[in-house]
Parts: C-alpha cells; sequence; structure tokens
C-alpha cells in the first residue's frame, strides 16, 4: 500500500543551520521591488502588474502581481502567493485578485522572464549541479519564493497577518518549502501532488518526467549516487516538514504516476502541524482537481478572509 | 455568436504555407543524446528549418531493435516547454516531441510570451504567429515520416488542435488524438471563459475593440473545424462535461465536419483512468500493447 511507504530520506544534522543561515543571507539583500502596469491585463475589477524584486547571487526576480480596484474591493487584502510547476508558466492570478486576495504568480529564477542570469532548462534544473548542496539549482530557487512573501510584506494594500501559499506539484512542493522557511508569515497553505518529495525513493517508483531526469542522470554517473542523495536531503520536503506550523491542506492523487503517491505520505506522516490530506483514486498527477478545486478555494478562504467571497463575489 | 466562416482563400492560404516549406530545406542536424537515451532507445535532439526561415528543434527518440516501428508525433502544448518523450511511448514507437518557433529549445531569436503568444500577430493572418507555428509542427511531421524506421507502419499525432491541423495536412498520419481545444470555435469559447489562454483573447478584443472582425477572421484560418474533414485517419476526440467548452453538444459541428472518422471519449476526470484510456486507443490504432501508469495504485 501507498500509505505503508517508509521513505528513505534522512534529515542532515546540519538542516536548519543550512536554511536558518540561508535565510539570513537573503535578509540581507534590499528587495528592490519595482511594479509595472499592464493594462492590456486589467480590467474594472483587477489590477494587474509585472512585479521584480532582488533575490540571492544578484539574481532579479519577476512576477505576476493582481489585486483588486478599491473601487471593487477597499483594501486591506489577504495575500496569496500562487507558486509554479516544474514546467508551467506562472500563474497570472486575475481570478483570484477577483475574489478578494492580493495575488503574486511567483517566477522562481530559470523560469520565463526571470532566466537572463539562471537558465538551466527543463529539463535541466532538478539534476544542475544536483552533487552539491552549495550550487544546487534549488538553493536559490526555494529562496526566490520566499522573497516573495517579503514582497506582499512591503505592499501597504495587503494585511501581512493574512498571508497565504498555493500550488501543485513543484508548486506544492514550494508552497511547503516557503510554509516552512517563512513560518513567521505563513497563515496556511494548499499543495498539490506535492513534488520534491522523497526525491530518490520517488526517482525509483517513476519513469515520468522530471523525477525521470534523475534516472537518467544516475545511469550516466552512477558512481554519483551516494552524493547526489546526500545533496537532496538538504532540499527534500519531508525534511522541511517538522517547520511548517501553518494549518496545510495536501491533496494527491493514488495513481499518480508523477510524484508517487508513496512519498505524500511519507510527507504528511512528518508534518506535526495541522493537516488535512485528501486521496482521490484513479487520479494522477492531477490530485483529483476537478473534485478538490473547490475544497482548495474554501481552505484558502476558510484562514485568509477574502472580502469578495465574504461578500458572495 | 454564430460560427466562424471558413475564409474564402482558406485553401489558398494554406497551401502557400506548405509552397514555403516545400522550398525550404530542412537541413536536419541530428544529435545523440547519451544522457536522454536509455535501455531500450535512442535519443536525439533534432534541429530543423521551418519557414521564415526559423530554426526549431525535436525530441527524436528510437527504439532499440531493427524495426520497423510505428510513429508517434506529439505536437507542442502552450507553454514555454515540452517534457522529452516518455518513457512507456519510448519503447514502443520512434516518438517526436516538437518544440515550435519560440519555445525552449527553439527560442532563439525568437522567445514566445506567455501570456501573449496567442494574440501575436493576431490581427492579420499572414502575420499570425501560428502561421508558422503550423508550419513547424508540418516540417516536423514530414521528418518523422520519412525516417526509414517508420515505413509502412502506423503513424499517430497526439495534442491540442495543432495535431488536427497536422493530420488534416499530412494524410499519412492514421490516427489522432486530440484532446484539448484553443482554436476551436474561439471567438464564440472566450466570452465564456476567464481561464488563460482563451482569457488573453478576451483582454485583447477588450483592449482593441475596433479589431473584433479582423481577429476573428485570423483565427478561422486555424480553427480545427475547418480542417477537420481533411483528417483522413481515426480521430479521439475529448468530450467534457455537458454544457462545458468541450461539452458534446458544443463539439457536435467538429464530430459532424471529421465525417465519421471520430469517435468521443468522455473524460472521467481521474487523471490515470484517462491516460490509461487515451494510452490504450493510440496503442490499439498503431498495433501496439497498452501500457497503463495505473500499475502504482494498483500495487496497493
Amino acid at each position: 500500500m501507498a500509505a505503508d511507504h517508509v521513505t528513505s530520506v534522512r534529515k542532515p544534522d546540519d538542516f536548519d543551520a543550512f536554511w536558518d543561515d540561508l535565510l539570513a543571507q537573503a535578509a540581507e539583500i534590499p528587495l528592490n521591488p519595482t511594479l509595472d502596469p499592464i493594462p492590456l491585463r486589467s480590467n474594472d475589477q483587477v489590477e494587474t502588474f509585472e512585479i521584480h524584486y532582488d533575490s540571492l547571487d544578484g539574481v532579479r526576480i519577476a512576477g505576476w502581481y493582481c489585486r483588486p480596484r478599491e473601487s471593487y474591493i477597499p483594501p486591506p487584502y489577504p495575500a496569496l502567493l500562487q507558486v509554479p510547476g516544474y514546467i508551467s508558466e506562472p500563474t497570472l492570478p486575475k481570478s483570484w485578485a477577483k475574489l478578494g486576495y492580493a495575488a503574486v504568480g511567483v517566477a522562481p529564477r530559470g523560469k520565463l522572464r526571470s532566466n537572463a542570469q539562471f537558465n538551466p532548462g527543463y529539463p535541466g534544473l532538478l539534476t544542475h549541479n544536483i552533487v552539491d548542496k552549495e550550487t544546487y539549482s534549488y538553493r536559490a530557487f526555494f529562496i526566490d519564493a520566499c522573497r516573495a512573501v517579503d514582497f506582499v510584506q512591503s505592499r501597504p494594500e495587503v494585511d501581512a497577518s493574512r498571508i497565504g501559499v498555493q500550488g501543485g506539484s513543484q508548486g506544492g512542493a514550494l508552497t511547503l518549502t516557503t510554509a516552512a522557511l517563512r513560518n513567521d508569515a505563513i497563515t496556511c497553505g494548499a499543495a498539490g501532488a506535492p513534488y520534491l518529495t522523497g526525491f530518490m525513493d520517488a526517482a525509483s517508483l517513476t519513469h515520468s518526467q522530471p523525477y525521470e531526469e534523475m534516472n537518467e542522470y544516475l545511469r550516466l554517473y552512477p558512481e554519483r549516487e551516494e552524493q547526489v542523495r546526500r545533496t537532496l536531503d538538504y532540499f527534500d520536503c519531508i525534511n522541511f516538514a517538522s517547520r511548517i506550523t501553518a494549518p496545510m491542506l495536501v491533496t494527491v492523487g493514488l495513481g499518480d504516476d508523477v510524484c508517487p503517491p508513496e512519498t505524500a505520505f511519507d510527507l504528511v506522516r512528518a508534518m506535526s502541524g495541522p493537516v488535512e490530506m485528501v486521496t482521490s483514486p484513479r487520479c494522477g498527477h492531477d490530485a483529483g482537481i476537478y473534485w478538490t478545486q473547490s475544497r482548495i478555494e474554501s481552505f484558502l478562504a476558510e484562514h485568509l478572509r477574502p472580502a469578495g467571497i465574504e461578500a458572495g463575489r | 455568436m454564430s460560427i466562424n466562416p471558413r475564409p474564402e482563400d482558406f485553401s489558398a492560404y494554406w497551401q502557400a504555407v506548405d509552397d514555403e516549406l516545400a522550398g525550404i530545406d530542412p537541413a536536419v542536424e541530428l544529435e545523440h543524446s547519451p544522457l536522454r537515451s536509455n535501455e531500450y532507445s535512442t535519443m536525439y535532439f533534432a534541429r530543423l528549418t521551418s519557414i521564415g526561415p526559423y530554426r526549431i528543434f525535436a525530441y527524436l527518440s528510437i527504439p532499440h531493435g531493427d524495426g520497423p516501428f510505428p510513429a508517434l508525433l506529439q505536437t507542442p502544448r502552450y507553454g514555454s516547454v515540452n517534457n522529452p518523450p516518455h518513457f512507456d511511448d519510448r519503447q514502443r514507437y520512434v516518438v517526436m516531441t516538437l518544440m515550435h518557433r519560440g519555445q525552449r529549445l527553439a527560442d532563439k531569436p525568437y522567445a514566445a510570451a506567455y501570456p501573449g503568444l496567442l494574440t501575436e500577430g493576431i490581427e492579420d493572418p499572414a502575420t499570425f504567429i501560428y502561421r508558422g507555428i503550423v508550419a513547424d509542427c508540418l516540417r516536423g511531421a514530414e521528418y518523422l515520416l520519412s525516417r526509414p524506421e517508420v515505413q509502412g507502419q502506423p503513424a499517430a499525432v497526439v495534442g491540442d488542435d495543432l495535431a488536427v491541423l497536422t493530420a488534416a495536412r499530412r494524410s499519412r498520419f492514421t490516427a489522432v488524438h486530440y484532446n484539448l481545444f484553443t482554436f476551436y470555435r474561439m471567438m464564440e469559447a472566450a466570452p465564456r471563459t476567464a481561464a488563460y489562454p482563451l482569457e488573453e483573447i478576451n483582454e485583447y478584443i477588450a483592449f482593441h475593440p475596433d479589431v473584433v472582425d479582423r481577429v476573428a477572421r485570423t483565427v478561422a484560418y486555424v480553427d480545427p473545424l475547418h480542417h477537420a474533414s481533411e483528417v483522413r485517419g481515426k480521430v479521439l476526440v475529448n468530450v467534457g462535461d455537458p454544457g462545458s467548452l468541450s461539452g458534446l453538444e458544443f463539439l457536435e459541428p467538429l464530430m459532424q465536419a471529421f465525417g465519421g472518422n471520430a469517435e468521443p471519449y468522455v473524460v472521467s476526470h481521474e487523471g490515470g483512468t484517462d491516460h490509461d484510456a487515451a494510452d490504450a486507443w493510440i496503442a490499439s490504432q498503431l498495433g501496439s500493447v497498452p501500457k497503463p501508469r495505473l500499475w502504482l495504485e494498483a500495487m496497493g
């Protein structure tokens, strides 16, 4: 049974120190946020902006920012971070803003518009410098998502006591890592089909992309398996799980060939905060979204209380 | 709103694309990728010239063994990235996954924007980006179908509207899985949704209300409805919930236009179930064996 799977992930002794040090480094970097209005993608209810901010290594990170017009819904607004999947384009979250959220579609480094200085490609990101935790792709990628928290906290129209994060697949992973690394700020999170969870176990259970990248890499460099495993332990959502304090919703397809459900069960067992897990039989990487979308929306609304939903819009 | 009519010069428009392609040497370069090859198949990175001229990219996976093998073309999705062919497909078929102009690996000198691609050059059929994108698909198809490993074998094409347009203009394809609609009855569909990419059309028209007729005329050239009668192979069409933009009643003109070649697949919304059904249908059309992925769940 998937639910009985036992993870092979081990937590390094210096896991928390590694990430606390990185967060401290990031905190020293001025955010330098900019907002450029996009009239084409705005309407009577929602204003859309292209945003940028600074992150580690001097990399400029892009995103979409959508907020309700004051004439439609007056501030303050809860913030909702939409974090992207592996090959997905960052969400332009106009429909969330219409509900009353100040919503950010984050584009961590390597995504379009954030790839001038770092662009390992797809496939490529998952195995980029996978033998070294200090230069591995996801080291700064996770921080880029965390910096979106700083961005919404910098906005006067946002109520910084209500910040949610949501995404599927890699977005599910970023939901977990952001909730873990910014547990001082995140109110709740909804993670679908979480990726970057039990990396090595997942790769052994599937031949679907993106984990197949790891199988390909290890076929070519079998002698590096232990080195790879040691690196990935610093980036595994299972090891972030105990840092998460906000309420979380985790949705999983029991037939998911992309992010095997075994790893999601391992993840949820490692979580010590409040968590609701919804499993969907015969569903794949969709994680049963056809049925769970309304639950995700109500979960976020319950914790973030956007005025649009409360007003029945 | 009524169905967007087929432009009078529709055939001439697409014949001109074919003529342009025929006049350009594809200048194929194949680069073997040891990293992406495996125990069942060899992966090549293919670079070809399409109209423009523009260099496009494709993954080409060829099974080990003597062959011949069935051919499977995966047309590009709407987004900057297409995954390489799946391990399961690579064991059974010669598989090509295409990157059209603007997508990653084919994004120099032109990089597509998302959102943005859907409306690029949309006010004039001659400048509409999809004229070139369809040509890119046709170029890829021509090369795949010319490979010695697939001669005498059935061939399938899988994807969104681009799969239908490719099959319509390259009659060698014996099967089409049409799994996602964007250009089908677009001018009627867009106002009924706020979801991207169709929302791009809503935004464009709201911002440029004076060009709605020009937009409508342009997208008529790429509406699968006007290409369906040219498809010679069997077609599996994904059908969604009644009343939705993929509901059977909305698709009825399309099903008629396919002229008896098409069968509906009513999606269950269970991703595992729907994947395995599509895989089994393609396998049956290509004389191969299904490879269901619900094995993970079945293990439980």
